[in-house]
């Protein structure tokens, strides 16, 4: 067993309904132990891959092996390995939080004494040993999450499939939610989560990139910002990008102008390299600016240029 | 396997009895509408409030008035003077009957003329209605006959000659294993089978639409258990609690209203064990085309209308057009109520219940496989 060796793979899968495709011939490979981001907007067709390789779902054309197995032959198999935590994190409102881990352990086939050890450890990495016979309805969001994850967890899978884990959960908990799945993959799991949120992405090791059904991009998070995003990027402070673009306008080496929030991204030719270089560039063409900073281009950018290409 | 089937279980009941409204549709639901239903349908007929028009005022009419009221059947409201009067009474729903003496009745009766004796009968309890007239009819036969024999006799003395009797020939109807009426009785067995029908029908389809709702259902299908323990699970919890309904009925049957129980209970134990197995099929059947609580509830309803109405409960089955009597055959509700008023009143055996049990078993077996069948297909 080596240590990339894949523990998904995807080979041309794809899911019609009707005559709509929503996922359409995707191919990747998750490896052992990895944070694998599925990227994309609402209804770009994550939770219909998500729930095609937890057996839930079957593919129209392709296939795909989850933990060696086959979706499509053996979806029972492939059961057995994975945990799958739904978009809603769904759990009994109406049962304690003890009662909604000793169903799903049971679920699972662990009775008994496994089944206490069981709970008492998920309760304990829910950090919820305190409220075990608290009605679930009563937590909040964020706890609820918690819980929702340690119930997955429970019969200690392989392979976890997040989706969209941390959507309507607080900054806060979703940090140290995050923090709990790295902590997972360091201990061996191999995790499958998708988002939305483009920062999340960060925390992945990989990211597959769906837009429409199709996966536009996969790759490290260094990897897709290098392939994606040419030159370099600068930070501008005190100045309006309207007034810049109109500057800049005809200049053959800038590459792209957008405001950020209180600054302006501005990217450039690779040779233009340094602040120094900018402010050069940016001198005598009657627009203000203030401090100049090299930035990395982040995924946000590698996104827009990836759906600004498509449309 | 085992311990799936049991994690099931245990959660259901836990949810069952955790939420105060579901355990008591459950448990006390069925008692308190034995109890209600059983004191609000009362199909037995006495005491009818009954209005008197005595247009002739005489002993004669007076006479026929008291005795009309001296019995069980009719119970005097009082007296008024024109028929548009006891009419208005009959309106207001104040009586349910009246009965005019006419003008001259008295002379009428002893010139030996044809005398007539009007009743005014509210229809609207059509049952009552028709009780009352006969009753009001077999008086007024009587009275009759009694006058032409008083007046035969009388002719005859003043004759000095000796008459027969003449032959009177009357019918004398024996209610068998019901003597006194009691409709309560016919009633409880009634009752039994509804109830039933509540608890499996609505129960089932309405649990597996809240998992639906809940995406609880999408979190049970990503385990690895079967779906056949799925559906075990989901139904063995309401097979166990209808079939203690079903005791608490036929119980509260016998300790409240005092229906016997003369035959041998375990016929009805499996007369109910193939009744609950198509029930819940229907319940299972229900929500595997049912997206929300609400379309459950609304489909389950839909189904246990007719099931009620066309299972002899209320309305006698032969009473009913042909084509509908065939359709009875095919409900279970129609089957398990002749088995429990055979069993119970008429201490029937099991070759006397064969046919029932036959047909529930049949209809168990057919509507529970092909309810697993759809599950299967949709839990894939
Ligand atoms: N069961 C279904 N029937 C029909 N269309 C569906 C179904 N599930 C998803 N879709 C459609 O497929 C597309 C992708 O959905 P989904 O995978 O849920 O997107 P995402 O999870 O990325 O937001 C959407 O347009 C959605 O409307
Ligand atoms: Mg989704």
């Amino acid at each position: 067993m080596s240590l990339d060796e894949h523990v998904i793979e995807v080979r041309d899968l794809s899911r019609k309904f009707g005559a709509f495709t929503a996922v359409d011939a995707v191919n990747f490979d998750v490896r052992r132990s990895e944070i694998f981001g599925y990227l994309g907007a609402n209804g770009a067709g994550k939770s219909t891959t998500i729930r095609m390789l937890c057996g839930l779902l079957a593919p129209t054309t392709g296939h795909a092996t989850v933990a060696g197995k086959d979706i499509a032959r053996d979806p029972v198999g492939v059961k057995r390995s994975i945990g799958y935590m739904s978009q809603r994190f769904s759990l009994y409102l109406d049962l304690t939080v003890q009662e909604n881990l000793q169903f799903f352990a049971g679920a699972y086939g662990i009775g008994g004494k496994k089944q206490r050890v069981a709970v008492d450890a998920a309760l304990e990495r829910a950090q919820l040993q305190d409220s075990r016979n608290v009605i679930t309805k009563s937590l909040p969001g964020g706890v609820r999450q918690r819980l929702a994850l340690a119930s997955a967890l429970i019969h200690k899978p392989v392979i976890l499939f997040l989706d969209e884990p941390t959507a309507g959960v607080s900054p806060d908990s979703r940090r140290d939610f995050w923090r709990m799945i790295r902590g997972l993959a360091r201990e061996g799991t191999t995790l499958f989560v998708t988002t939305h949120h483009l920062d999340e992405a960060e925390y992945c090791d990989r990211i597959g990139l769906m837009v429409d059904g199709k996966l536009v991009a996969l790759g490290t998070p260094p990897e897709l910002k290098r392939e994606h995003v040419a030159g370099a990027m600068f930070a501008l402070a005190d100045t309006d990008h309207r007034a810049l673009r109109a500057a800049l306008a005809g200049d053959a080496r800038v590459l792209q102008i957008q405001p950020f929030g209180r600054r302006v991204h501005l990217r450039v030719d690779a040779a233009l390299g340094t602040p120094v270089d900018i402010q050069s560039m940016l001198t005598g063409r009657g627009v203000a600016f203030g401090e100049i900073q090299r930035i990395e281009p982040t995924l946000e950018d590698v996104f827009l240029e990836l759906v600004g290409g498509a449309s | 396997m085992r311990t799936a089937l049991w994690a099931i279980i245990l959660k259901e009941l836990r949810q069952t009895f955790r939420d105060k409204r579901t355990a008591a549709l459950l448990i006390v639901a069925p008692v308190i509408q034995l109890i209600v239903l059983g004191f609000a349908v009362n199909l037995e007929v006495d005491h009818v409030p009954t209005a008197i028009v005595d247009l002739d005022r005489t002993p004669e009419s007076r006479r026929f008035a008291d005795g009309l009221v001296a019995g069980e059947t009719f119970e005097m409201k009082g007296n008024v003077d024109t028929g548009e009067e006891a009419i208005e009474l009959i309106d207001h729903g104040k009586v349910c009957i009246a009965v005019v003496l006419p003008a001259g009745f008295e002379r009428s009766l002893g010139d030996g003329l044809p005398t007539q004796v009007q009743l005014l009968v509210d229809g609207g309890d059509s049952n009552r209605a028709i009780i009352a007239q006969n009753a009001a009819t077999a008086y007024t036969t009587q009275v009759g006959f009694r006058l032409a024999m008083d007046r035969a006799q009388q002719q005859a003395a003043a004759l000095g000659v000796f008459v027969k009797r003449p032959a009177l020939l009357q019918v004398q109807a024996r209610i068998l294993y019901n003597p006194t009426l009691n409709s309560h009785i016919y009633f409880v067995p009634g009752v039994g089978g509804t109830l039933l029908l509540v608890v499996t029908v609505i129960v089932t389809s309405m649990g597996l639409a809240r998992e639906k709702e809940a995406g609880t259902m999408e979190q049970i299908m990503v385990t690895p258990m079967s779906p056949m323990v799925v559906i075990l699970g989901k139904t063995l919890p309401y097979a166990l609690i209808a079939f203690v309904d079903l005791g608490l009925v036929v119980a509260g049957g016998a300790l409240i209203f005092k229906v016997p129980i003369r035959g041998q209970l375990w016929l009805i134990g499996l007369a109910g064990i193939l009744y609950i197995l198509t029930t819940l099929g229907i319940g299972l059947l229900i929500s595997t085309v049912a997206k929300s609580q609400q379309q459950s509830f609304m489909l389950a309803f839909f189904f246990m209308m007719p099931a009620i109405l066309l299972s002899g409960f209320m309305t006698p089955i032969a009473n009913m057009p042909h084509w509908l009597q065939l359709v009875t055959h095919f409900n279970p509700v129609r089957h398990l109520i002749e088995v429990l008023r055979a069993v119970l009143l008429k201490a029937a055996t099991f070759s006397d219940v064969a046919p029932q049990l036959v047909a529930l078993g049949g209809l168990g077996i057919t509507v529970f496989l092909l309810a697993v069948m759809a599950m299967q297909r949709q839990l894939k």
